[in-house]
């Protein structure tokens, strides 16, 4: 079994290289400076298993991203990230199940690892 | 010449005439009668003449005087009478002034009151558009600082997240390339603590600029309390000694659960900070009518006159760096205004502060 792909959006170039400078060694990371090249990326890999976006991000928000992949690949465990305070969209994705959670910025790694770890976990105990 | 009493003219008069008479009535007889019975006889009428003549004379005189010292009598009498009229009539214009007065009078008290009344209500209408001033001003700066936070705290967020995932990324491999040394450690930990309590301000800013939040739920008071109080048991010295004085019923208020954890959190632990050596912190909690009211009294350090009404200022502390970031009570006054409610404070220096929470308990 391969490392675990995942998908990582965030207009902040600096952000995106640290996340995958940070983590590329446990998993196989994909970044994306905007929700299209992050749309495509879903598109082309089927094989992602989490997508973590940034919130705010020009054009379109993080939410909004998120639906729009949820239609292209609906197996996906989708996490947002704040710099601000849960906002009412935030709130209602976590009640509908549209995402598993939120990170606040700045955020803590190790944290968000150990949650991918988590719902890795979950995902292959419920192939089994 | 003066003139004589007129006692004294008709003594005299009388006494003149007598004299007179005596003198010279016997020489008259003398002359007209030659014979001593006829002399004799005269003798006797003279007696009567000299009488009836006098009395004649008298009658006129005193008449005459009499007359005059009645038309006086009566002229007086009249006078008198017009004088009365007079005063009467004097009294009783008198009387319609006095009257008119009075009246006057009263309208003026009346006027007075009125004025006194409104007065009054002036004065209550300054004061609460004081109050209310303050009030516009407080929501106005927090407002504006909302808008300012929301804008920062994404700004800030970013390089902070930058700082940390470098942080992240160095960690890792001095791990991996296994150099131990003392100092690169305290540089990292230096740059771990200055990265949380740059968040740690980030966050209290964000609580400021929330508002858009449920203000419904059922809110147990007493347990938020009691949470409260367990959360902030980090500064919870063993010197100090918490009197609860809760109401025997539970409270139940509508509210935002998290935000009132927050509000008592930052009262109980400004109350904690203010003690020093040894002291209590006394807790009550009661209803009346709409209303749940909460007082945290304090015996800590207080708090000066000066300073009392800055304290909810975002960013006024008076605790040494990193031990406030002067948000706590700004935080606390936003929520509590959310929720429609009041804070209060009252302090003297040296005694401690009582700090009174009002919060509406019906529900909608
Ligand atoms: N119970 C109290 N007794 C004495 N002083 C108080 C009390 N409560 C507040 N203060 C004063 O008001 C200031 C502002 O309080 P506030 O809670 O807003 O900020 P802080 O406690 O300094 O910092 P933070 O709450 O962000 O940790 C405090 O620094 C302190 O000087
Ligand atoms: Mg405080």
């Amino acid at each position: 079994m391969g490392k675990v792909k995942i998908l990582y959006v965030d207009d902040e170039a600096i952000n995106l290289m640290l996340f995958q400078a940070n983590l590329e060694k446990k998993y196989d990371i994909l970044i994306a400076e905007n929700p299209f090249t992050g749309l495509q990326h879903i598109a082309e890999n089927k094989d992602i298993k989490v997508v973590v976006s940034d919130m705010k991000m020009p054009v379109m928000n993080g939410i909004e991203f998120i639906l729009k992949a949820r239609l292209l690949s609906s197996e996906v465990a989708y996490y947002i990230l704040t710099g601000f305070e849960i906002t009412e969209d935030i709130q209602e994705a976590l009640n509908q199940g549209i995402i598993r959670r939120y990170f606040r910025k700045p955020f803590n790694i190790q944290e968000i690892s150990r949650e991918i770890e988590n719902t890795i976990t979950d995902y292959y105990e419920q192939q089994e | 010449m003066k003139r004589l009493k007129f006692e004294h003219r008709i003594t005299a008069l009388y006494l003149i005439l007598g004299a007179l008479w005596i003198l010279f009535s016997d020489k008259l007889l003398g002359y007209l009668f030659s014979d001593i019975a006829s002399l004799s006889r005269f003798q006797t009428f003279k007696g009567v003449f000299y009488v009836v003549t006098t009395a004649v004379f008298f009658y006129f005189f005193i008449t005459k005087h009499l007359v005059k010292l009645r038309n006086t009598e009566k002229e007086l009498e009249n006078h008198k009478q017009n004088l009365t009229q007079l005063v009467h009539e004097k009294t009783k214009n008198l009387d319609e002034a006095i009257e008119a007065l009075r009246k006057t009078n009263e309208k003026l008290n009346e006027k007075n009151k009125i004025i006194n009344k409104q007065n009054t209500e002036l004065k209550s209408t300054l004061k609460a558009l004081k109050e209310m001033q303050f009030q516009l001003i407080q929501i106005e700066k927090m407002a504006s600082l909302g808008i300012l936070t929301a804008g920062i705290s994404h700004e800030i967020n970013n390089p902070l997240n930058f700082i940390m995932g470098g942080l992240t990324g160095l960690q890792n491999y001095i791990r991996e390339s296994k150099i131990e040394d003392e100092k690169v450690e305290l540089y990292l930990k230096s740059i771990k603590t200055g990265i949380e309590r740059a968040t740690s301000i980030m966050n209290g800013l964000n609580q400021l600029s929330r508002n858009n939040d449920e203000l419904n739920e059922k809110c147990d008071l007493h347990a938020i309390i009691e949470n409260s109080l367990a959360i902030s048991k980090g500064q919870w010295k063993s010197n100090i000694e918490v009197i609860r004085q809760f109401a025997a019923y539970p409270i139940l208020i509508p509210g935002n659960v998290g935000k009132l954890h927050q509000v008592f959190i930052n009262l109980i632990v400004n109350a904690f900070q203010s003690i020093g050596d040894k002291g209590t912190v006394t807790i009550t909690t009661e209803t009346q009518k709409d209303k749940a009211i909460v007082t945290i009294a304090d015996t800590g350090c207080g708090i000066s006159k000066d300073k009392l009404s800055r304290i909810t200022d975002p960013f006024y502390t008076t605790k040494e760096p990193g031990h406030g970031t002067g948000l706590g009570l700004s935080i606390t006054y936003n929520i509590i205004q959310d929720h429609k409610g009041t804070l209060e404070f009252k302090s003297a220096l040296k005694k401690g502060t009582t700090v009174t929470v009002v919060l509406p308990s019906k529900f909608i």
